[in-house]
């Protein structure tokens, strides 16, 4: 019975689509689907993500389908179809606020959380540790770089700002940081 | 002081102090030849990471990105960077909120909780392109000349990077994004030659957040790089930005690993950033510019050995 | 300076009698406002002695109820309130002449446009604005003066700019209606790109067995004066009169002496690139540009000629002369055509296909000239870099057309799809064990014949179609290309290599366009796609703003052969409607002179827009072009004499229509809020 199963598409809404344009991405409706995005996409051509798919889904108003779909963190950012797109879609910061809207919804894949955890905690994506402290020292540099690693009082202003943006509620860090993990989806 | 009144505040970011500290050395001595002032950015943070941060919160990587840009603006300079992704975040929300009121004024009232204001006094510049449009290719070559006695003479597969080079409407390429060559021309010294090699202007894979989440995704992108530039024959692979440099040296180890199967040969090719290249064709010596290891640390950069460039053009280990 | 019939002392003493008719125009009008009510309205206002209502006043009925009241005698001003001048004035004007009354006695006030279309939320104010419309329209007529349409000599020669497909047979029609053409051609040949082609879609007759035939006509017949390598320089003068410089080029060979040996072309020293070819044969510095030229003229070249003097010493006429200089040719027509045609898109500016880097990357023009017989390669389709035929050849569809990134033109070619498959199906006849793909974005084949030629490609000759438009073009091994796509119909990523690309790049205007459409004093559409623009998209295509002045083919926007020979055949058409009736008419609301007044400042002809305001130094006035003028005002607002007026639109015209327009204190009960 596994081969009976169904994708049809029965609702098309604008919802997801409006949130979009409100945010100044017009371009996206004109999309004509001509895959100059996915046909130069170094993603999809090593994975299943299809940019031109994604597109089109977005204009659909599949909206639980884009934001829950883990192929939405596959592109690695490096805006060509941004810059070949014949419409002027502005494809990849299209990308980007989907990735906005999944994790206001709760999707954020488990590596991507770690890292909301040191910024908060250090400012840093990638913080220090003693060994690379060490090799530091070795080519002649402070232990500490004169970041918020060398300046409590700059790594606490980090902090000021992530609660003022609420960064720490969407991401569950700092106060807000919870035992269980957030959805890989 | 700068003889050639060139100051900047220095832009760290994370990967170059915390992980990669060989380039922020190599930068600063070439810097310091070209008589280029560079000031530290006391406080700075996490650029934020355009891949990642700016992909959770947009708003949120517009204040941490400006506040950033106010420490420069209080010291009355440019930001000098040396990393491409640092170089899309800082770019993007210095041009971002010089030009749009609203989301300055939203900024704004997060950094007065900090005590501090955006102003949109600064200007960020990429370290090559302070290289080449402040100094220029010709003087760089003329520095070469006499740098050093046998000139280097090197095989080279210059990888730009994405962020470096695109959205080009705020990029200062003059329109050059789908076969740019200012990049080859900065490294074209010393008998060097860059060499064009397929999908030469593919991205690394490491961006976007996916060597955090989907390390084999990413590796796969860099296996397919490795295999173009080892195709080319190619002695060393020049970055401009650590991101990609963490790619290809660690990452270099890591396909080796896990693609074992998939690839006819371990590859080794060793990983410079372009001021390291600069550096030597200066005739500067490889320690200063951070190529010598340290015999002691364990599990720090370089991951694949820059030895054997050393080894090639005569100098000593 | 032609003088109307009654000059300015005709003023029509009679008291003004106005007829108002108020139109509903369905609901556009009486949908918004009261029309009953304006009607009581209207007759309050001074000298209007009835007004009238109807559905739609510009029907036969409308019209017929004006014409009954003027020749019953209970009018003799009329006021229409309607819809906008532009659609109707000449209808109602034509309606009172009928009834017997000077056309221009008439006014129509825009209840419309300028009111209920605008207004439509609010009914009180919309019937406000429409008593204000109505008064002044009451106000102006009554000033109105009797005016006499004047006509002026129309010249029966036509020229013609451009001698390609279009421009040839605008000439041969108008030729053949008994008109002399002059037909200017800036190349030495005439043929344009169709010249250049190789077959034609759908048919695939060959072009240019299609097109000498015509060439060879337009030079033989007794009414075109052809006039190749030549440009026009300056152009002067209005409809009817128009004065042309055509500067004829020095091709620095007599031809009457030249019999066309060729011997000077084997034993010139210089080569240099061969434009009929798209650079890919050279050609010598004296040439000729194709075999079948028309005229068959030989041409030094200039820009490339070292003036060795070997060519000239092997003549054996001694045709050669260097010193040769530019002749000029006034000319003086009637009408003017311009079919000037179109270039090429310049895929370099397209980076990611590698044309002018990828040695076998070529463009759709270049794919032509190696399929013709008589191109650089004899019609053997050689591929670029080692003269191989390829066995496998991709089209990349949409190259610089549909492109909103400001690197292309945002329309589409129109083209594109039907060439690229007629180019795919020549290919695959000579060599049917070629792979021949087609990348597309959509596939256009609006044309007669078009979807079938699409589906006989496909069934018949095996051509694929791939859907996905091509994302870059890589150099492989061996100068093959490596083409990267997505083929969105499986969603699957395409990556493959190939022998050859062909790039099917769009039409655009030509890069002298704005120079053409500054000597002919007529638009090009600057903003939007940069072609000539005609009078109005649907109803007058071959029409310019400019009277006199038709345009046709490629120069106005890019089409296929049979379009660009109709846009042809009805510029000629229009321009012998005009020039068969001899004359043509001017519209009396030129400005004029009052020669006393006159202080000789010369403020107006600076500002006159239209360059019809000249000085007469002996006089010392200004003299108006009344032929040139448009009436646009302009001077008659600047004289600081008060020495010019203008008919229709005088101060006593328009002064009682800014009154009326405020209402004052005793009107305020007929403009009171309902």
């Amino acid at each position: 019975m596994e081969i009976i199963k169904t994708n049809k598409i029965t609702k098309i809404s604008d919802d997801l689509s409006n949130l979009l344009r409100d945010a100044g991405y017009l371009e996206l409706s004109a999309c004509i689907q001509c895959g100059t995005c996915s046909g130069g996409c170094p993603s999809g051509r090593r994975t299943a993500y299809r940019t031109r798919s994604l597109m089109k889904k977005v204009q659909l108003g599949l909206k639980e389908e884009v934001l829950s779909d883990k192929e939405l963190w596959f592109c690695s950012t490096c805006y060509t179809c941004y810059e070949r797109c014949p419409r002027g879609v502005p494809v990849t910061d299209v990308i980007i606020y989907l990735r906005n809207l999944a994790v206001q919804e709760g999707y954020m894949q488990a590596p991507h959380l770690a890292l909301c955890k040191m910024f908060y905690d250090t400012g840093h994506g990638v913080p220090i540790n003693d060994n690379f402290s060490q090799l530091r020292k070795h080519h002649k540099l402070s232990d500490l770089p004169p970041t918020t690693h060398q300046f409590p009082k700059a790594a606490k202003e980090i902090q000021t700002l992530l609660k003022s943006t609420e960064f720490d509620k969407l991401t569950g860090v700092g106060d807000y940081e919870k035992k269980e993990d957030k959805k890989g989806g | 002081m700068a003889s050639n009144g060139l100051k900047f505040a220095l832009f760290l970011g994370c990967v170059i102090p915390n992980r990669y500290p060989f380039i922020e050395r190599a930068t600063k001595a070439v810097f310091g030849k070209f008589k280029i002032e560079l000031i530290e950015m006391e406080g700075a943070s996490c650029c934020p990471a355009p891949g990642v941060f700016r992909g959770f919160d947009i708003d949120t990587w517009l204040v941490v990105g400006a506040r950033n840009i106010t420490i420069a603006e209080e010291l009355g300079v440019d930001i000098a960077l040396m990393c491409n992704g640092c170089y899309g975040s800082l770019l993007e929300v210095n041009h971002t909120l010089k030009h749009d009121k609203e989301k300055k004024k939203m900024v704004n009232e997060h950094l007065a909780k900090i005590g501090r204001e955006f102003k949109g006094t600064a200007k960020i510049r990429h370290v090559i392109d302070i290289m080449y449009h402040d100094i220029g290719p010709e003087k760089i070559r003329n520095r070469t000349k006499y740098g050093r006695k046998v000139p280097l003479n090197l095989n080279l597969a210059v990888h730009y990077g994405c962020h470096l080079v695109k959205p080009r409407d705020i990029r200062p390429w003059d329109n050059q994004v789908e076969n740019p060559t200012f990049f080859d021309e900065l490294v074209e010294i010393s008998g060097c030659k860059s060499l064009n090699y397929k999908d030469k202007f593919m991205c690394c894979g490491a961006g976007g957040g996916v060597r955090g989440a989907f390390k084999e995704l990413s590796l796969d992108y860099t296996r397919e790089k490795l295999e173009n530039i080892t195709a080319a024959q190619a002695d060393a692979i020049i970055t401009g930005c650590p991101f990609c440099h963490l790619q290809f040296d660690l990452g270099q180890v890591e396909v080796n690993n896990i693609f074992k199967d998939k690839i006819s040969a371990p590859f080794s090719i060793p990983v410079l950033y372009f001021t390291q290249l600069i550096g030597l064709a200066m005739g500067m010596k490889a320690e200063e510019l951070g190529m010598i290891r340290s015999p002691d640390l364990k599990g720090v950069p370089p991951f694949t050995p820059v030895k054997p460039i050393l080894t090639k053009i005569g100098e000593s280990a | 300076m032609v003088k109307p019939k009654n000059g300015i002392k005709i003023t029509g003493r009679e008291p003004p009698k106005i007829g108002v008719y108020i139109c509903w125009c369905g609901i556009n009008i009486g949908g918004v406002v009261d029309v009953p009510k304006l009607c009581d309205y209207s007759r309050s206002l001074p000298n209007v002695v009835l007004a009238s209502e109807y559905k739609f006043m510009c029907s036969d009925i409308g019209q017929g109820m004006i014409m009954e009241d003027i020749r019953a005698g209970k009018v003799n001003r009329v006021v229409v309130a309607s819809c906008s001048p532009r659609m109707h004035e000449e209808t109602f004007r034509r309606a009172c002449e009928e009834g017997g009354l000077n056309k221009y006695l008439f006014e129509q006030a825009n209840i419309r446009e300028h009111c209920t279309w605008v207004t439509m939320n609010d009914i009180p104010g919309a019937t406000r604005i429409a008593k204000d419309h109505i008064r002044m329209a009451v106000a102006k007529a009554g000033q109105l003066k009797p005016l006499e349409v004047t006509t002026v000599k129309v010249e029966p020669a036509t020229l013609v700019v451009g001698a390609g497909i279009a421009g040839i047979n605008a000439a041969l029609d108008l030729a053949n209606s008994g008109y002399k053409v002059y037909l200017v051609e800036k190349s030495p040949t005439v043929g344009g790109h169709m010249a250049q082609l190789d077959k034609t879609f759908p048919t695939m007759d060959c072009s240019s067995c299609i097109t000498t035939p015509k060439m060879s006509e337009v030079a033989r017949n007794p009414n075109i004066e052809l006039m190749t390598y030549s440009e026009v320089v300056a152009l002067d003068g209005y409809v009817g009169n128009f004065k042309a410089r055509i500067e004829k080029y020095p091709h620095y060979i007599d031809q009457e002496a030249c019999t066309g040996c060729g011997h000077c072309v084997d034993i010139c020293p210089i080569e240099c690139a061969n434009e009929f070819e798209l650079g890919m044969k050279p050609r010598k510095a004296i040439y000729i540009s194709f075999p079948q030229a028309v005229p068959g003229e030989y041409t030094i070249d200039m820009n490339h000629c070292i003036r060795c003097g070997i060519c000239k010493e092997a003549c054996p006429t001694d045709a050669v002369h260097y010193n040769d200089i530019s002749e000029y040719v006034d000319i003086k027509i009637g009408t003017i055509i311009i079919a000037t045609g179109f270039d090429p898109y310049d895929a370099k500016r397209l980076e990611q296909y590698g044309f002018g880097r990828h040695k076998n990357v070529i463009n759709a023009l270049q794919m032509e000239r190696l399929l013709s017989s008589y191109g650089p390669t004899e019609g053997k389709v050689k591929r670029p870099s080692d003269l191989k035929e390829p066995e496998s050849i991709v089209w990349v569809q949409c190259v610089g057309s549909r492109d909103f990134t400001g690197r292309g033109k945002k329309y589409c070619s129109r083209v594109c799809c039907m060439y690229a498959t007629k180019q795919a199906r020549s290919y695959k006849e000579k060599h049917p064990n070629t792979q021949i793909l087609i990348f597309y974005i959509d596939l256009r084949a609006f044309g007669k014949g078009y979807e079938e030629f699409y589906y006989d490609a496909a069934k018949n000759y095996g051509i694929k179609f791939i859907r996905g438009r091509v994302s870059e073009i890589l150099e492989a091994e061996n100068d093959n290309l490596i083409i990267r796509a997505e083929e969105t119909m499986l969603q699957r990523p395409l990556e493959l290599e190939v022998d050859m690309v062909v790039l099917s790049i769009g039409l655009e205007p030509r890069e002298d366009i704005d120079d053409i459409a500054r000597i002919f004093n007529v638009t090009a559409t600057k903003t939007e796609d940069g072609f000539l623009m005609e009078a109005h998209p649907k109803l007058r295509p071959v029409d310019t703003l400019t009277d006199g002045v038709f345009v046709a083919g490629n120069v106005v926007g890019p089409k296929d052969i049979p379009d660009t020979v109709a846009q042809a055949k009805a510029a000629a058409s229009s321009a012998a409607t005009l020039m068969s009736r001899g004359e043509v008419e001017i519209i009396p609301y030129y400005a004029m002179v009052i020669d006393h007044k006159c202080a000789g400042c010369k403020s107006c002809i600076g500002l006159c827009p239209f360059n019809a305001i000249t000085f007469n130094e002996i006089e010392s006035i200004a003299e108006i072009n009344d032929i040139l003028c448009k009436g646009c005002g302009t001077c008659v607002a600047a004289c600081p004499s008060k020495a010019i007026i203008q008919n229709h639109f005088d101060d006593v015209q328009i002064l009682p229509m800014i009154e009326a327009a405020i209402p004052k204190k005793s009107q305020k009960e007929e403009v009171k809020v309902e």
